[in-house]
């Protein structure tokens, strides 16, 4: 536990406070006050991802601390792209996804600035990291989604809104192609800075697998549709689990130390 | 017919997660176990299985073809796969025992400044194999980043202060403990002794021995004076009260290479991580160096063969995901809430 007692710090705690009363209030139902607190919390973390831009001078996505803080910046225009453009609810489980993606940001992961080391030199670094970042906030949405489909209700009563079931689909469908394009652009820069698109080192066999994971669900979900709802979430929610796993325990631990382990 | 196809999407989704499963095993085991893993020969029929399923489903399933964006993005798996395949080292075997295509699939060079080399040793082995052109290292240097070199300072007592190498700044260590200011930063920290005097200078011409002197103001309003060594981290005299590490942070490694044909230069980039060169059926990378003096570079050379096959499978794959997902699958579905709430 690391409480950061700095500009950076605090912006980040002010970002998380302002996310966490967006998500009480608006289960208290005073729903307009949400949405200025959820916009207040947004427009907070891109002070602080902005401050953190300017202290660092590089893109902040080299490492665990700038990944979280970025995804704490994203979550608000996914939310509002999910609930306008594609009909997706679940924008009260958005707020709390910001607050517990900005968690590690502010309580877990050093701040200490960083040079980048030459392999992140490369004008890949940004959108790889990037599209990793959005694919996540969807794929964690799609899993919120799932989860409300295995609890067997819907997120809200609007019924202009799609099921969980299909929200799911939506959100994967929305987060897959940015995974690829990550896993694409990850592969190629490989080849550019270490001489193989894949070495099979741990932290790319561990972002292979929830790629194949949503691959698999595509898959069974073409086999079967809407037969078995629920293993389609299970799929959802088991591509999530990787992800997580490949984000934090395959860049933390000893375990899989490898060529990816600048990003701590 | 029908069941041919079910057949094929059985078999693809085991595929998928029996690879799933190896992916996990083989991030447990480590990137060198897990290469010779994937590239065992029960692996190499497992990645044969898979494109010949892949291939299979694309020639059952009309779907398939009549969908465009399902089309390439199941052929750029196969490409990915069959350039993959063409370019690993069982490949390279099999282009010279069929086509007669001797080239080197994986190798390093060690290059000192101003020689010429051709010979590259192979991976997983000490024998040489030498390339059709030669490359002479004009130079090799490491480049470091100005701001932020940091010196880090230990008191006896375990206190610790991390200071940027700011010359002649004076920084403050705490009250009751000293101020230190960084008064001369060395490239070849040299002694000469002059008389009874011992004098540092940087030397000239070739030598490495990057060092900081530091002067510290102690509370008493004594000044003393100490040395901190890159290479040497930690070096102390009994009398004094301060562990000093100098650590610089390197920004950037960089050989300027030449190649040369029939006594000719036809090639010449300086190649840095991220900027390798390519040639003759080659890529060049900047791998490592002689750490302590940067007397000479290594490179890694990799052999390009089936690379453009990779590189068009990426594309088609990534054409045809976003095609299929954000194209059709999201403007349909966004069409059709649309349409039933403009009826509702």
């Amino acid at each position: 536990m690391e409480i950061k007692y700095t500009i950076q710090g605090l912006l980040i705690y002010a970002a998380i406070a302002a996310y966490v009363s967006a998500f009480v209030v608006t289960l208290l139902r005073c729903r307009k006050v949400g949405e200025v607190l959820y916009l207040l919390g947004f427009v907070t973390a891109c002070f602080a991802f902005g401050y953190r831009w300017h202290h660092v001078r590089h893109v902040p996505l080299q490492n665990l601390f700038e990944v979280f803080l970025c995804m704490g910046m994203v979550v608000y225009p996914l939310s509002h792209f999910c609930g306008r453009i594609l009909r997706v609810g679940g924008r009260c489980a958005d707020m709390l996804i910001g607050a517990i993606v900005l968690f590690p940001a502010g309580f877990v992961f050093s701040a200490q600035p960083r040079h980048l080391p030459p392999a992140l030199q490369s004008w890949v670094f940004a959108p790889h990291v990037a599209v990793y970042v959005l694919s996540y906030i969807f794929m964690a949405k799609a899993t919120f989604q799932a989860g409300c489909q295995l609890a067997a209700r819907g997120d809200n009563s609007d019924e202009k809104l799609p099921g969980p079931e299909e929200g799911t689909y939506r959100m994967i469908c929305a987060g897959f192609p940015l995974l690829t394009l990550g896993l694409i652009l990850g592969s190629y820069w490989g080849k550019l800075a270490w001489g193989d698109c894949w070495g099979w080192d741990p932290k790319e066999l561990w972002s292979l697998a929830p790629w194949l994971v949503y691959v698999g669900y595509f898959h069974f979900r073409y086999m079967f549709g809407n037969k078995h709802p629920r293993i389609n979430s299970m799929w959802a929610i088991a591509g999530m689990a990787v992800i997580v796993i490949t984000l934090l325990w395959a860049n933390l631990s000893e375990l899989f130390s490898g060529l990816h382990s600048y990003a701590m | 017919m029908n069941r041919l196809r079910r057949a094929l999407m059985w078999a693809g989704l085991i595929a998928i997660i029996l690879l799933i499963f190896l992916s996990i095993y083989g991030a447990f085991v480590g990137a060198e176990r897990a290469k010779s893993f994937f590239n065992s020969l029960p692996l190499s029929v497992y990645w044969l299985v898979l494109t010949v399923v892949l291939i299979g489903g694309v020639a059952a399933f009309r779907r398939l073809v009549r969908v465009p964006s399902l089309l390439l993005i199941h052929l750029g798996c196969i490409l990915i796969l069959v350039g993959s395949m063409w370019g690993s080292e069982a490949g390279h075997k099999l282009q010279e025992r069929f086509w007669g295509i001797d080239k080197i699939p994986e190798g390093e060079m060690v290059i000192f400044e101003g020689a010429l080399e051709n010979r590259v040793i192979l991976e997983n082995s000490k024998l040489t194999k030498e390339l059709p052109f030669t490359l002479r290292l004009k130079d090799f240097r490491i480049e470091y980043y100005e701001y932020l070199h940091i010196q880090d300072i230990q008191s006896r007592a375990g206190q610790r202060w991390k200071v940027p190498v700011k010359i002649n700044t004076e920084f403050s260590l705490g009250p009751g403990v000293g101020t230190v200011t960084i008064v001369r930063a060395f490239e070849n920290f040299k002694i000469k002794i002059e008389g009874d005097k011992r004098i540092a200078y940087d030397a000239p011409g070739p030598g490495y021995n990057p060092a900081l002197e530091v002067e510290i103001k102690h509370p008493d309003g004594t000044v003393t004076r100490q040395y901190a060594f890159e290479r040497f981290r930690g070096h102390i005299h009994a009398e004094e009260k301060f562990v000093l590490r100098y650590q610089r942070v390197i920004s950037d490694y960089i050989s300027e290479l030449e190649v040369i044909k029939n006594n000719k230069v036809v090639a010449k980039k300086d190649i840095e991580v991220n900027h390798p060169l390519h040639f003759g059926g080659y890529h060049f990378y900047q791998h490592s160096y002689d750490a302590p003096l940067g007397r000479f570079t290594i490179l890694m050379v990799v052999s390009d063969s089936g690379l453009n096959i990779v590189y068009a499978g990426f594309l088609l794959l990534c054409i045809g995901v976003f095609w299929q997902l954000w194209l059709r699958r999201l403007s349909l579905t966004g069409a059709k809430v649309k349409e039933r709430i403009d009826g509702n």
